[in-house]
């Protein structure tokens, strides 16, 4: 039987010296609540306290946005909460699309002090669903066909390395590099030019 | 793993028979609400219930500097009080007593990630919270719990509340005996009994070892049992001081004693006599006043003691009360290794100061309790599984959380200290200040709770900031003292029991509100929350930071030999207090510094329009801000005669201020009005309490049945308790005018006011 590949999360990292404050963070996402109208967004949480962790998380309804530092290095993690529809490559499209879109969203926002800027040659890749999807060489094995596809269409053909992370506790985590620069705008114009994710 | 794979078929017989027959229920009931089926009034307590707990979201709304704008927003199916019913929400986890284990922990940690926000919330009665939850994963959820022991049922809604007990209870030096088994068997005993299901209002217990300390906070429960021993008959004996009818909320009541010794025997059915006759006689359909300290005082103690004795007398025989007594020592704990002294090692950086504040030596030698402090209560779920497995390390699954919002390790060999140290900072959990002025407690305010008025959470965060940054200059009797943040006058933040307490509240500036908290002191968190504080001032959130500085430099400078601060305070004397705080009461234009327009935490303007609004009409001319102003003078004058031991002076001056502040209302429609106290409350009642304008969403018109109350019983003779309660009911009348005022105004207009 297909795994059922849901709640996708999807990291890519800020470059070092272009991280958002705790109260820019806030601020754009807060202003991003009544601005956006294709997703339902509902919340803004600070957790600036939290040593390492989801510093400010926008709250949506079917998917988080949040400023993250989880892992020692800060990034947006796009997290889809709901289930939603399609194969498993189509899922996974979705998702690095939605993700690379507030990326963008982020890059081009404006009266930024720290002017976010995003690696595209590094992403993090979670499914949030210890049920279908645990953390193992066999999952991998499952997917894999499906993610080096997407990779292909987003990195343009150019080679990746995936890797899988952490211990069958943590959720399946899959962290892929690539040689070179990648801008965010490029990689979603990728995404389009494949025919697949626009909508997302 | 495949596609049709479920967690209740996963899980299977992991999950207890009775846990997972309610889960399917509430599977069932919430298939029911979608369709349509079950009306969402029902729907909203059988979720309550079982803690699933609805949520506060942003406003909708942003105000530009001249007016608050409505944003183009799908407000209708996300927004503010009136959520839909599905929307996410917050999930209660109880834990009795605190108590957790290991895989307990690696659980709770997989749900923060895969449901919530990744992030667990330790609350001020031992709960575990979780954000953001979809009501359609709650079952999920629910089942994970399930299967290792833990049940999410009554945590919310009428019902008998997470049973606490003090952390540091079978290892604590001052405790009579350990009162865990006890806790643990009375909160199973009532989880789900029949005598359990009728409340009006919600019912929380207490446990403490000793009478003190302040970790059980026996006095602000309805039912608070005190462990103590007695000889009788040669023999030394077990029992409780046992307390009913305290509790903390709008106006808070500290317990009344209900026996000097209940035998343990007797804990259980007593328990249940007086569910018995609180479903009975308790208040059903005015929230306000539904809870056990009211029917307390309304029957009095005695009255209700002797209906308590009458109906355990009567209650048929369950083998449960005393069963679990004969297995109470294998309750004890053990520890994982040999107890041994810390030696003369090389210390790890930080380690001094961290040992200073976060470790408690046990009764036990060689063994002591580490606090793991978590700022505003909060750990991710990867700290909460790395914290899981570094317990594992060092203890056997004694770990608990606290009603100071942070986890205990229990029996820690001392020598292993320095590398459990370098563990905790290795996992982001080794922050020093446990316990001190910088561990700051706070309920979740405007972030999550729908009834928030200021942001708790946020001025918490930016105090215990503040206050990190100049922990090591402190004077340490202000290190030791305690900090307590509310975001209303519900009091979930304990603000009553702190040594300087804060409550939300907002005000009317020009037009524009603007965020403030009421300064709460004379509160005792020691002796299980021996008194409760009174409000001095309204100070807008920009200036709180202040206060602190201000109160704890002058206590610093002032202090005579071991003076505590609130012996410093009623010395100095409440007028004095207050000179202190006047210039930080007042908030500049929105044009000279718009940042007191904002809630700390918040770069948005600042708005309670998302608790909901009341009706509004007329207009009311400033002349009422400066009578309501002139009325909360005189409620402060109630106070000092209260300090005064004036009881009677205190009771009739807070009478006094109520009509004042009844009177400027009544003013802004008929000026007129004479100030015989009976005109102008049927004037009030007339123009603000029947026309609904005198109103709150929640509180509804509560406020005001406080001076109708008063105005009846007028006591000729009132107790410190009686002037005490007035002069609370007092300060939230005066709040509820100033809303009303508000509202009002804001009906009339911006303009009109600027011109008025
Ligand atoms: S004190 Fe008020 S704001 Fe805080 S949690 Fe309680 S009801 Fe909500």
């Amino acid at each position: 039987m297909a795994i059922n590949l849901q709640k996708i999360n999807i990291k890519f990292y800020l470059a070092e010296n272009a991280v958002p404050s705790p109260e820019e963070a806030f601020r754009i996402f807060s202003q991003w609540i009544p601005l956006t109208t294709d997703e339902i967004l509902i919340d803004v949480a600070d957790y600036r306290h939290v040593a390492r962790g989801p510093k400010t998380v926008l709250v949506g309804h079917g998917a988080n946005y949040t400023f993250d530092n989880s892992d020692g290095r800060y990034g947006l993690l796009y997290g889809c909460k709901i289930g939603t529809q399609g194969s498993n490559a189509a899922r996974l499209r979705a998702a690095f699309a939605a993700s690379l879109k507030a990326c963008v969203r982020l890059e081009q926002a404006e009266n930024t002090v720290s002017k976010p800027r995003f690696v595209g040659a590094e992403a993090v890749i979670t499914i949030n669903d210890r049920l279908h999807a645990a953390n193992s060489e066999a999952t991998l094995e499952q997917i894999r066909a499906d993610l080096e596809s997407v990779l292909d269409d987003l990195y343009a053909g150019a080679p990746t390395q995936i890797e899988r992370e952490g211990d069958a506790r943590q959720r399946f985590t899959v962290r892929v590099r690539v040689e070179g620069d990648f801008e965010t705008a490029d990689l979603l114009a990728n995404l389009a030019a494949s025919g697949a994710g626009a909508g997302a | 793993m495949n596609e049709t794979l479920t967690w209740k078929d996963h899980l299977g017989d992991r999950i207890p028979e009775d846990l997972g027959r309610e889960v399917d229920i509430f599977e069932t009931e919430i298939e029911l609400r979608r369709q349509g089926k079950i009306d969402e009034v029902v729907f909203a307590e059988t979720r309550l219930r079982r803690g699933a707990y609805g949520q506060r979201y942003d406003s909708g709304q942003r105000f530009d500097g001249k007016q608050t704008q409505q944003l183009a927003f799908p407000k209708a199916n996300t927004k503010g009080p009136n959520t839909e019913w599905h929307a996410p929400g917050m999930m209660r986890i109880k834990i009795p007593f605190g108590g957790l284990n290991t895989v307990q922990m690696e659980t709770l940690a997989d749900l923060a990630e895969e449901y919530s926000d990744d992030i667990l919330h330790v609350t001020t009665r031992q709960d575990l919270q979780l954000h953001y939850i979809h009501i359609e994963d709650t079952v999920d959820l629910m089942r994970r719990l399930a299967a290792v022991g833990i049940t999410t049922r009554e945590a919310c809604g009428n019902s008998v509340r997470n049973v606490t007990a003090c952390p540091l209870a079978g290892v604590c030096n001052t405790e009579s005996f350990d009162v865990t088994p006890y806790s643990r068997a009375l909160a199973r005993f009532l989880l789900g009994h029949p005598d359990a299901q009728d409340f009006g209002r919600k019912v929380k217990i207490a446990f403490s070892g000793c009478r003190d300390e302040a970790c059980g906070l026996v006095n602000l429960h309805d039912i608070g049992a005190l462990g103590v021993t007695r000889v009788i008959d040669g023999k030394t004996r077990r029992g409780f001081e046992f307390y009913v009818g305290g509790g903390l909320g709008a106006v808070p009541h500290q317990a009344k004693l209900f026996d000097e010794f209940v035998s343990e025997e007797e804990l259980l059915p007593l328990s249940q006599a007086i569910g018995r006759v609180f479903a009975r006689l308790g208040e059903k359909k005015n929230r306000a006043r539904a809870r056990l300290k009211f029917l307390v005082a309304r029957i009095g103690i005695d009255e209700f003691k002797r209906l308590v004795l009458e109906e355990r007398a009567i209650l048929p025989h369950d083998a449960r009360w005393t069963s679990y007594i004969q297995g109470l020592d294998s309750d004890d704990e053990t520890p994982l290794r040999p107890g041994q002294a810390l030696q003369g090692l090389q210390l790890p950086e930080g380690f001094s100061e961290w040992f200073g504040t976060n470790v408690y030596q046990q009764l036990q030698p060689g063994y002591v309790v580490v606090t793991v402090y978590l700022p505003l209560g909060d750990l991710t779920g990867q700290q909460m599984r790395s914290l899981a497995a570094v317990s594992r390390k060092y203890v056997k699954d004694t770990i608990r959380t606290t009603v100071e919002q942070n986890i205990v390790l229990r029996w820690v060999s001392e020598a292993d200290l320095p590398t459990l140290y370098t563990d905790l900072v290795d996992i982001g959990l080794g922050g020093s200040a446990a316990n001190t002025i910088v561990d700051v407690t706070s309920c979740p305010g405007t972030d999550t709770c729908k009834l928030g008025i200021a942001s708790s959470r946020g001025l918490a965060g930016e105090l215990r900031t503040r206050l990190a940054e100049k922990y090591h200059s402190l004077d340490a009797a202000v290190q030791g003292m305690r900090i307590k943040v509310s975001g209303c006058f519900n009091s979930c933040g304990q603000h009553h029991v702190a040594d300087i307490g804060f409550y939300g509240i907002s005000r009317k500036i020009n037009g524009i509100t603007v965020p403030h908290f009421q300064v709460v002191l004379g509160g005792k968190w020691k002796g299980n929350a021996e008194s409760f504080g009174l409000a001095m001032a309204a100070v807008p959130s920009k200036n709180i930071p202040l206060v602190v500085d201000r109160l704890t430099e002058r206590y610093v400078a002032e202090r005579q030999g071991d003076e505590i601060f609130q012996d410093f305070i009623s010395r100095v004397g409440k007028r004095d207090v207050k000179a202190m705080l006047d210039d930080l009461v007042q908030v500049p234009t929105y044009e000279e510094d718009p940042s007191f327009y904002r809630d700390w935490g918040d770069t948005r303007e600042f708005t309670i329009d998302d608790m909901g609004k009341g009706e509004c009409a007329g207009e009311v001319v400033p002349l009422a801000l400066f009578e309501l102003g002139a009325a909360e003078r005189e409620v402060f004058e109630a106070q000092i005669l209260l300090d005064e031991n004036n009881f009677s002076g205190a009771y009739t001056m807070a009478f006094k201020a109520m009509v004042a502040a009844a009177r400027a209302l009544v003013r802004s429609q008929f000026l007129d009005v004479s100030d015989a106290p009976d005109t102008v409350i049927a004037e009030f009642r007339t123009r603000f309490v029947d026309t609904g304008l005198y109103f709150d969403t929640y509180a509804k018109d509560k406020f005001a049945r406080y001076l109708f109350r008063m105005q009846e019983e007028a006591l000729r003779n009132p107790t410190r308790d009686d002037a005490h309660r007035a002069i609370e009911e007092c300060q939230l009348f005066i709040e509820g005018a100033f809303a009303c005022y508000n509202r009002i105004s804001d009906a009339a207009g911006a303009d009109a006011l600027a011109t008025a």
